[in-house]
């Protein structure tokens, strides 16, 4: 039987971070089933440690990177290979018409072919280096907070930071993406 | 004069800035919550079972039975995630494409789709259960799979992946309308 008061005391806790943590989720793994799993999984591991969870001072980094964690551990290996629907919103590009708000139909449209090239462009990189520019550059995570969530130095950072940049550029460059 | 190489830069980085990522379908955290209680809290019974085991080997057989007690206490069933979907019309081929997503190359996996009565595989008819071997790239793998209704009852279609002794099932809900 679960204890109510512990599940009240864990949703009170891990709550407030969901939003952040779902879109690093997502950007860890690029997919929507694989976001939902790592999610998940994440908050299945947070419940077995509430204990020590309800004392930390900033739950919200300490989760993205007991999140980063399980990425690392398991999303690299066969957990990572599961089968999806094309069109479940996780092909490049895929996805991007359920975002909420009203656009200029033109200007969208153009918009959205710039972001799937992007995508594209990401895929083309090394794992290290997509996952560190779409945190820093894309999700608005500080060096100091990538280096706390991935335990790489922030010199690394910075070197993988520049070398994900200009190969993107280059990328992109080439496509007519940017000019 | 706009030195280039900076506003490529700026260009590059507004455009990651903007990079979009779509919202959690509605429920979701509330069902990830459910089933992260109801996981955690059987976790937590199975090594409390098990320290009661521990115990009870060193501490008799009273420890035992308060184990034994615990152990068919019945347990809550898991919110089932949602399934996906597609609807597709009676008796004309319908297209459905399935992407693996695997960290790694894969050699000789094997593929077995099950499929629900009335609904068959384009050049399978009459099998409900088709396996192959097939080999994965790294990476995103495209598997299309041309079904055909030829009853309206729809039903669940099964796409389980093994590989030595790993597996992975995925289910699609098929609606005919």
């Amino acid at each position: 039987m679960n204890d109510p008061h512990q599940t009240e005391v864990f949703e009170r806790v891990v709550r407030p971070h969901f939003d952040r943590l779902y879109r690093l989720s997502w950007r860890l793994t690029g997919a929507k089933a694989e976001a939902e799993d790592l999610f998940q999984e994440l908050l299945v591991k947070a419940f077995g440690m509430l204990d020590e969870l309800v004392h930390i001072e900033e739950p919200g980094s300490w989760l993205s990177r007991v999140m980063y964690n399980l990425f690392v551990d398991q999303h690299r290996r066969f957990v990572r290979q599961r089968m999806h629907l094309v069109d479940e919103g996780h092909l490049p590009g895929a996805g991007l018409a359920d975002l909420p708000g009203d656009f200029d139909p033109v200007a969208d449209r153009e918009r959205q072919e710039q972001f799937r090239r992007l995508d594209a462009a990401l895929q083309q990189l090394s794992e290290e280096h997509r996952v560190v520019v779409l945190l820093h550059d894309t999700e608005g995570y500080k060096l100091e907070e990538i280096e706390a969530m991935t335990e790489i130095p922030v010199g690394t950072i910075k070197s993988r930071l520049h070398r994900a940049r200009n190969r993107l550029r280059q990328i992109l460059q080439e496509d007519g993406t940017i000019s | 004069m706009n030195n280039p190489r900076i506003t490529e830069e700026q260009a590059l980085l507004d455009l990651l800035k903007d990079y979009p990522v779509p919202e959690a379908d509605a429920g979701f955290y509330d069902r990830a919550l459910v089933r992260a209680v109801h996981q955690g809290s059987r976790r937590q019974r199975k090594r409390w079972m098990l320290a009661g085991f521990g115990s009870a080997v060193a501490a008799g057989l009273a420890i035992w039975m308060i184990s034994a007690v615990l152990m068919t206490t019945p347990q809550l069933p898991d919110a089932e995630p949602a399934i996906p979907g597609v609807t597709i019309a009676m008796e004309q081929e319908h297209t459905v494409r399935l992407v693996f997503s695997s960290a790694e190359a894969l050699d000789s996996a094997t593929l077995t789709v099950s499929l629900p009565d009335g609904i068959e595989l384009a050049g399978f008819p009459g099998q409900r259960e088709i396996t192959w071997e097939t080999s994965l790239e790294e990476g995103r793998n495209l598997l299309p799979l041309t079904l055909i209704a030829l009853t309206p009852a729809g039903g669940e279609l099964l796409a389980r992946l093994e590989h030595k002794d790993r597996n992975r099932t995925f289910r699609l809900r098929v609606d005919v309308s």
